[in-house]
């Protein structure tokens, strides 16, 4: 089991989950606003709003296809970091997967048929190194298309900043 | 043996300098890169945050003023002065208000865009570069890395291989090929791949219309859009390549997501109903619908034959009482050209109003936009509701020839009759 693992409840939602509206209102993003602390009180809003209060750290949002699709607002993404939770979907659009990681979500995009792994509220396991998601009370358990070095690499860092900031240290004039 | 490479896998190859394929993740760097006004702002302050002072390389970027380009409110113009002190500052290129125009367009009309370029931007409507054989890829959160350090993590996307065929019938347009092409397949086939356009039919499609082509698929999806590099394309592009061309085809054994046909010759006028861009239906079973607004313009739509057949369709008609029409030329060369052969004319004493070249209406609806309850049709790029202002205003897409002769008729109408009319394609 590798250092990026979660365990915790399954959150299963639909396809075609909207990133605005859905997993967040737009005015978060027309906001600018991008604390984790603010935006995890408004995850799910239009979708499932009591999820802020009942999710739990380490806790797992297991996506259907074009999970968080639309324009890609990242404040959705920060909010569920904020939450301290994962996610996994059956897809992810690329614009959503990138902030995803922007923001230091563990998270696999490409899971097909792991909506159909789970029924809400059943213990998950998700190391996201090895790719490998475990139903632990079913007792079954699936791998798909690992993340790669530099995206783990990104997530270990906590996101696109602490990453960005590495670079330009390693490349700074001595 | 390894497989045959997509034009995408060749363009990332030759810019990592090594063979790569769909699925690896490469950090590639940019030879341009492009940012547009509203972005550039954040854009430079992310670096000022991080203590950048210094870019990559000035000289690969390019800013531009186009979705709000004659500003019109004193936020507009305090971050126009806001991106001319940072071109300033940071020593870049700055294409402002009145000198380029839509930054998706003008640089392939002069040749800063040559095939076989790889391009990041920051707006996802990159993928006309494709139109010329430029594979140009959008990143948003992280487009201060590419700014600081000239690339950023891309995975190497798979391709989605559109054979085109046969000929596009008497009044039928791009825009109309475009629409079919993403309301006739599940957005599944479209995402995170780049559609790579080829096949028989393509060379009957002018560079005005592969700009339509490559705009559309983003709207399920896409990464990018890309056409072959034909005789067509080499032509246009040597006559103004200001960047070396290396134009790259398709391996005959690459390995494609999947291939599918787009059969030009068996399409009708198409209108994109509300909510999404591909919610295309033919323009027979969308007539008679009232709209009060009509716009013509866009990265989709903003070209030089799409005024042409517009203008053709205005001709000595009259915009109906109750909409008003906005035709927004994509660049100032289109829309010089457009002065130049009298289109601009037609427009003026048709009824229509002619704004300043850029993004126009389509850009969030800033310029000339809609309110609760109005009708509109138009040739923008997205139709979901609040692109041109109110949530509640109903927005409907189709091609520049559909938006004229809905215009003239005060509610959606097919333009095969208003061509016939005016003897379009006849020979004068």
């Amino acid at each position: 089991m590798s250092d990026l693992t979660l365990r915790g409840r399954a959150w299963v939602y639909p396809d075609n989950v909207a990133i605005d509206g859905d997993l967040m209102a737009l005015e978060w993003a027309l906001k600018r606003e991008t604390r984790p602390e603010v935006l995890r009180e408004h995850v799910f809003a239009g979708l499932d709003p009591g999820f802020p209060n009942r999710a739990k750290p380490g806790d797992i949002v297991v996506g259907g296809r074009r999970f968080a699709q639309g324009n890609p607002h990242i404040q959705g993404m920060i909010g569920l970091k904020g939450c301290g939770v994962g996610l996994v979907a059956e897809s992810i659009p690329i614009g959503s997967f990138r902030n995803a990681l922007a923001a230091g979500l563990p998270v696999l995009p490409r899971c097909p048929g792991v909506r159909a792994m789970f029924a809400n509220g059943e213990e998950i396991e998700v190391d996201f190194a090895a790719a490998r998601v475990r139903n632990l009370t079913k007792g079954t358990e699936a791998t798909f298309a690992p993340l790669g070095e530099h995206l783990l690499a990104m997530l270990r860092a906590g996101g696109w900043g602490p990453m960005f900031r590495r670079r330009l240290d390693a490349t700074a004039p001595a | 043996m390894r497989g045959g490479q997509t034009i995408t896998e060749k363009i990332l190859s030759r810019i990592c300098g090594r063979r790569v394929m769909a699925g690896e993740v490469v950090m590639p760097e940019a030879e341009l890169i492009t940012v547009h006004d509203w972005y550039t702002v954040n854009a430079f302050r992310t670096l000022d945050d991080f203590g950048v002072t210094k870019l990559h390389d000035a000289a690969r970027v390019l800013l531009v003023t186009d979705h709000e380009p004659l500003a019109v409110s004193p936020q507009a113009f305090a971050r126009q002065h806001a991106v001319r002190g940072i071109a300033q500052r940071f020593g870049v290129a700055h294409r402002d208000a009145g000198r380029g125009g839509l930054g998706h367009v003008f640089p392939v009309e002069e040749g800063l865009v040559t095939p076989g370029m790889f391009i990041f931007a920051y707006d996802p409507h990159v993928t006309n570069y494709g139109a010329v054989g430029a594979l140009g890829v959008a990143v948003l959160t992280e487009i201060p890395e590419v700014l600081a350090c000239g690339s950023v993590w891309l995975q190497v996307p798979e391709t989605l291989r559109v054979e085109i065929t046969g000929a596009l019938p008497f009044g039928v347009f791009a825009r109309d090929a475009a629409q079919k092409l993403i309301g006739s397949h599940d957005a599944a086939l479209f995402e995170d791949a780049v559609v790579e356009y080829g096949g028989p039919g393509l060379a009957s499609l002018g560079m005005d219309a592969r700009h339509t082509l490559c705009n559309t698929p983003v709207e399920l999806g896409a990464v990018s859009s890309i056409v072959e590099s034909d005789a067509l394309c080499m032509a246009y592009a040597k006559a103004r390549a200001q960047r070396p061309i290396h134009a790259v085809l398709p391996d005959a054994g690459a390995s494609y997501r999947t291939r599918i046909t787009l059969d030009l010759s068996a399409l009708a006028p198409q209108v994109a109903l509300p909510p999404t861009p591909d919610n295309v239906v033919d323009v027979t079973e969308a007539a008679g619908k009232p709209i009060g607004h009509a716009f013509i313009g866009s990265c989709a739509s903003g070209m030089l034959d799409d005024l042409r057949v517009a203008a053709a369709v205005l001709r000595g008609r009259q915009v109906a009482p109750g909409v008003r029409m906005i035709v927004t030329p994509a660049t100032q060369q289109v829309a010089a050209d457009a002065a130049a052969e009298g289109l601009i004319e037609v427009f003026m004493r048709a009824g229509a109003m002619v704004t300043a070249p850029g993004c126009g209406v389509c850009a969030g609806g800033r310029i000339g936009g809609v309110t609760a309850g109005e009708h509109s049709i138009g040739t923008g790029t997205r139709n979901e509701p609040g692109r041109l202002g109110a949530h509640e205003a109903v927005l409907h897409i189709a091609g520049p020839a559909t938006v004229a002769a809905s215009a003239v008729a005060g509610s959606i109408a097919d333009p095969r009759p208003f061509l016939r009319e005016a003897a379009w394609g006849m020979a004068a």
